[in-house]
């Protein structure tokens, strides 16, 4: 392979947990600071997500080339294609990065909506975020499973509904580092945008080593 | 019997490794159209999934993907690389629906990938037609690098004659998995859009093994030259598959 690996995010989690709207949201965080994404998003059954993403990322905001958002059919195994089988998306990162690599940060591959025990394949992200949702109840994290006690970050998103469905969200927050064992989380609201700064900084930190971004580093070189 | 006496070899066993529908390829994202046939309730009895596997196998994959299977397979033996991105490029321009194209490259290029992750051999894109090397791991390594530098495709039929030579598999055991795979493939796809119970699914695989052995003896033999496809009803359904809007396969 003569191309360099471009830095891999693999979001999994639930259907309607959030993963299209935390891209939404932390999307525009990276650009701002001149990082530029590609998104690979893996549907169960439809374009509905990728296609969301390209209106409002690239079509409306200019964020990113309406090409870099690419919709991936699973045949109805989502948790098949980024783990067991990752072929096809492999196939199409490695296409990105055979035609992006000079310019490219960062490409975020989003995983149709699955179960509990969805993980990525390291072979094809290097970093994994898990959402899960405060709707589902405050127990959620205590269930364990792979994708929560796993994932590199862990992201609870709509915090705005705990008092409405009786969750503590300190029940949660005590759960999720007894099961991960201290490895970082994160509570978020992906509607009003509150807690994806940290989410932002997490994969600036941990994923883009605080390099700065390519396009910055071409001019100076 | 007695150990002894077994009359297996590794060879056999990197054969079912090929065929296992575990074996990283991608294949169970696709459909060949069978997803738009069941949503424009065109096909709805196993009879008709089985007449449908049967076409593509006689009029797509026998004339076309088989023929290009076999002289890559023959043409790895002597490291002929030219002679195999002849047949690498006419197969290609012979799938004429795009998404059927690009999910054959895709597999093609990820079962190299994976087969020269164990058989020990390192991608390369350099001297893609320096074929001194009789060795047919070598021919593998370059036609990989070839693709990778856009000299050839990757369509998944090549790649899997290549990938067979390199594992000592005969050319027509590689047809065979060829065809049976595509079979299962399909199959499977019909099983998760819910079109009938899982063992129904292995009657189908059943009374299509006659066919998949015709397919490879008319064929096998043929010259690249030879090869054709004709089957234009199945050719639209698989364009109008592209513009779906929901969607569970790839094509």
């Amino acid at each position: 392979m003569n191309h360099k690996r471009i830095p891999r995010i693999g979001i999994g989690g639930p259907v309607g947990s959030g993963k299209t709207m935390l891209i939404e949201q932390f999307v525009p965080l990276l650009s701002q600071k001149g990082y530029k994404t590609a998104i690979i998003s893996n549907d169960v059954v439809s374009k509905i997500d990728a296609d969301r993403m390209r209106k409002n990322l690239a079509s409306e905001r200019g964020l990113l080339p309406e090409s870099l958002v690419i919709g991936l059919a699973t045949g109805g195994c989502p948790h098949t294609a980024v783990r067991e089988d990752p072929s096809m998306n492999i196939s199409v990162v490695e296409e990105i990065e055979a035609k992006h690599n000079t310019d490219l940060d960062l490409i975020i591959i989003e995983s149709g909506g699955d179960n509990i025990t969805t993980t990525f394949s390291p072979a094809l992200a290097d970093y994994f975020i898990y959402i899960i949702d405060v709707s589902s109840g405050d127990k959620y994290p205590r269930k364990r499973g792979l994708g929560i006690e796993n994932c590199d970050l862990l992201v609870i998103n709509k915090i705005d509904i705990a008092p409405y469905i009786g969750a503590d969200l300190k029940v949660m927050e005590n759960d999720a580092k007894v099961v991960r064992k201290n490895k970082p989380y994160v509570f978020v609201n992906c509607k009003t945008g509150q807690g994806i700064q940290e989410v932002a900084e997490h994969i600036i930190k941990d994923v883009l080593f605080e390099e700065p971004p390519k396009t910055v580093i071409n001019k100076t070189a | 019997m007695s150990i002894k006496n077994l009359d297996l070899t590794i060879d056999e066993i990197s054969m079912l490794q090929l065929g296992d529908s575990f074996f990283p390829t991608g294949m169970y994202t696709t459909s060949s159209g069978l997803e738009a046939l069941f949503y424009n309730k065109r096909i709805k009895s196993k009879e008709q999934i089985s007449e449908f596997i049967s076409v593509c196998l006689k009029y797509q994959l026998g004339p076309a993907d088989c023929i290009a299977l076999s002289n890559s397979h023959k043409a790895a033996q002597s490291s002929d690389l030219k002679t195999i991105i002849e047949i690498d490029d006419l197969l290609f321009s012979m799938k004429l629906v795009k998404e059927i194209r690009e999910a054959s490259t895709r597999s093609g290029t990820q079962l190299l990938n994976c087969v020269l992750s164990f058989i020990n051999e390192t991608p390369t894109s350099e001297n893609i037609y320096n074929t001194d090397s009789n060795s047919s791991k070598s021919v593998i390594s370059s036609y990989f690098g070839a693709i990778k530098s856009k000299d050839a495709h990757g369509v998944y039929p090549i790649a899997l004659g290549l990938a067979s030579n390199a594992l000592n598999i005969t050319k027509e055991r590689a047809c065979m998995l060829l065809l049976y795979g595509f079979t299962v493939s399909i199959v499977g796809a019909a099983l998760r859009l819910g079109m009938f119970p899982h063992f129904e699914g292995q009657q189908i695989i059943h009374s299509l093994k006659p066919v998949i052995l015709e397919v490879i003896k008319t064929n096998i033999e043929r010259a690249y030259s030879k090869m054709w496809q004709f089957s234009p009803g199945i050719d639209i359904l698989q364009i109008s598959h592209e513009r779906m809007d929901s969607k569970m396969f790839i094509t």
